[in-house]
């Protein structure tokens, strides 16, 4: 028999990889379609969580209202990102300099401007101290499953972020702009042969990514009933990790490699404090990089 | 006739040394305000740190997103051996940069054979590793509370505690470390890094040691770095985790990127405007920060090259500081040997 104990981890971890796993997706997103890593992400789900927290302390909607307005400002925030700090280093359009790490590289050092900007920004704006949510909509009220005790957050993380999760699936598989989106992270050059618009589709996966990781942080913010303009950091780091182990551009990769850092760590929070359960994220993205390169369930690829 | 006889060409050094040694100490002093040497200090130590990351990111061509986490490592070892073993500043300067650089070739013996996007992605874990210890091991490192420096600088049993005494000990220590990099830099040595950088699978196939290249500027950057750590766990006499956080790293890259990537004096050029500007804009408040960022920005937008680009500072120190600039036969500049 189980020690009802580690359930309950189980459970915690799980709806903590889940959103890991919507943060995740933004980043492999982004990765399929240019190649680049945006660093500015973990800012995404920042704004999100603070546009979540406006709305809630401004008009106290039901507590959805607040996961749309999330979702709204990381489109919208996916799609400012995208010009500000992506557009303007695509000067040239053909393979070599798409692929060139002069373009890797400038993006990844704007974005990283941009994200310091925008987290500055948000301290000035809200100031540096952890903001706490109104009592009423903290996600925690306990609800007993068998031996487990669980909180109703675990279950709104874990159903909102599979409805995503399938959603983004559907959006893949199934419309155009899905269609779109897989065909330029296949091939950009092929797929504007084919007469895709790139530029738009690359917009498209800003926003869809970001509205992803904007969920994710206004969810991780109710559950937790903590917002600060620095949260975004660390899950960041995590998804980033995950998105790693999953091989990049995977992303049912991602999300399983999501999920088993999510359950890893609420399990190390057992054994050791939760200071070191960092650590945790780290040493398996050290370890993969070590043996397994190209990810857990990435595809082979040339050089790492 | 050997040209590094004439008196013109060694001017923007001498210059550039007069600066540091005479002429900014007497406006110090003329001010007379511990504020503005610390801030002087502060801007030296930085100087430091960005071309020690100029030589792993700028010169061999490696993005590295955890630097500050050495730097943390030599100030810590550093405190740990003043305030336990009670060694003076004679032994700690030497000893953390090497400590630094020992942590540095463990972690890069298993990581040091990834390239590009993972080699980033795997110093930053290494950063943050090294950060988590530096906060959460509450019993060697006394954790978010930080270790309070008691011992000054003293070398060699002259006391050099004082405001001008820390100043000039900095300064020295700071300009022997660039100069040694200076020379690194702009070697043969040098060569076989940028090598690196513009096609490690080329440099390899040419035969270049790529891997054990990679290792050896990743160790000496390290060494440079913890110096740099001394210095300032001696300047301030208190050090904690959070001077040492991926939020440090980042501005010495922005340093290292504002001035000019692969360009020693960008690296310098960066250091005092990120550091100075902000003093500078003390009246803007909250402000200053964000200007951090918004000065990376519009640098990365419209000066890819930085302010003072690879180009241009290797014509610059060809001019300037050619004494043992080896040429071919035609007459082509290579570097020093």
């Amino acid at each position: 028999m189980i020690d009802p104990y580690y359930l309950q981890q189980l459970a915690i971890g799980l709806s903590l990889g889940m959103t890991y796993a919507l943060m995740a997706i933004g980043f492999t997103l982004i990765f399929g379609v240019l190649n680049v890593v945006n660093f500015a992400h973990g800012e995404v789900y920042t704004l999100g969580a603070f546009a979540g927290l406006v709305l809630i302390t401004a008009s106290a909607p039901p507590i959805f209202a607040a996961i749309f307005a999330a979702l709204a400002i990381g489109a919208f925030a996916g799609f400012s990102l995208e010009r500000l700090a992506f557009k303007p280093f695509r000067r040239f359009t053909d393979e070599a300099s798409l692929k060139s790490r002069a373009m890797r590289e400038s993006t990844l050092l704007s974005s990283l401007a941009v994200s310091i900007i925008v987290r500055e920004g948000l301290e000035i704006v809200f100031g540096s101290q952890m903001r706490s949510v109104p009592f009423e909509y903290l996600i925690n009220t306990p609800v007993r499953v068998g031996p487990v005790i669980l909180v109703t957050g675990d279950f709104i993380i874990f159903a909102v972020s599979a409805v995503m999760l399938i959603g983004l699936q559907y959006l893949l598989r199934r419309t155009r702009v899905g269609l779109s989106i897989r065909a330029v992270s296949n091939n950009p050059l092929g797929a504007k042969y084919v007469g895709i618009d790139t530029d738009r589709t690359i917009i498209m996966t800003f926003v869809v990514g970001s509205m992803m990781g904007a969920a994710a942080g206004i969810l991780v913010g109710l559950y937790y009933g903590a917002i600060f303009p620095a949260m975004g950091f660390v899950p960041g780091i995590k998804a980033f990790v995950a998105m790693v182990m999953g091989g990049l551009s995977s992303i049912p990769g991602a999300v399983i490699c999501a999920l088993i850092l999510g359950i890893a760590e609420s399990m190390a929070t057992t054994f050791v404090s939760s200071g070191w359960s960092d650590m945790v994220a780290y040493g398996f993205l050290i370890l993969t990089l070590i043996f397994f390169p190209s990810g857990l369930f990435g595809a082979g690829r040339e050089r790492v | 006739m050997n040209a590094s006889k004439s008196p013109t060409r060694l001017i923007v050094p001498a210059l550039v040394l007069l600066a540091v040694f005479a002429a900014l100490p007497a406006v110090l002093a003329s001010f007379d305000r511990g504020y503005f040497y610390q801030i002087a200090n502060l801007s030296l130590i930085f100087v430091l740190l960005a071309s020690s990351l100029h030589l792993v990111t700028g010169v061999a061509g490696l993005l590295h997103l955890g630097h500050a986490a050495f730097y943390g490592v030599g100030a810590y070892t550093a405190a740990l051996l003043a305030t336990k073993a009670g060694l003076g500043f004679t032994f700690t300067l030497p000893l953390s940069g090497l400590v630094a650089a020992l942590i540095a070739f463990l972690v890069a013996l298993p990581t040091m054979r990834l390239v590009s996007i993972y080699f980033a992605v795997a110093t930053l874990a290494i950063g943050q590793m090294l950060y988590l210890v530096m906060l959460n091991w509450v019993d060697f490192t006394k954790g978010p509370n930080g270790i309070i420096v008691t011992k000054g600088l003293n070398l060699f049993g002259f006391d050099l505690s004082g405001r001008l005494g820390t100043y000039y000990t900095v300064a020295a220590v700071v300009t022997l470390c660039v100069i040694a990099i200076g020379r690194l830099s702009h070697s043969y040595y040098g060569n076989a890094l940028r090598s690196i950088r513009e096609d490690d699978q080329c440099a390899d196939a040419m035969g270049v040691r790529t891997v054990r290249l990679k290792m050896e500027v990743f160790t000496l950057s390290a060494f440079f770095a913890g110096v740099a750590g001394s210095l300032w766990a001696h300047m301030t006499g208190y050090i904690s985790p959070g001077d040492f956080k991926f939020s440090e790293s980042i501005l010495i890259l922005a340093m290292i990127v504002v001035g000019g990537l692969g360009s020693l004096p960008g690296a310098i050029i960066g250091a005092l405007l990120l550091i100075l500007l902000p003093e500078g804009l003390r009246g803007m408040g909250d402000f200053r920060n964000i200007m951090v960022g918004v000065v990376m920005f519009l640098s990365i937008l419209f000066l890819p090259k930085g302010l003072l680009g690879e180009v241009s500072a290797l014509k610059l120190v060809r001019q300037q500081l050619n004494a043992a600039w080896r040429r071919t036969d035609n007459g082509i500049g290579i570097g020093w040997r």
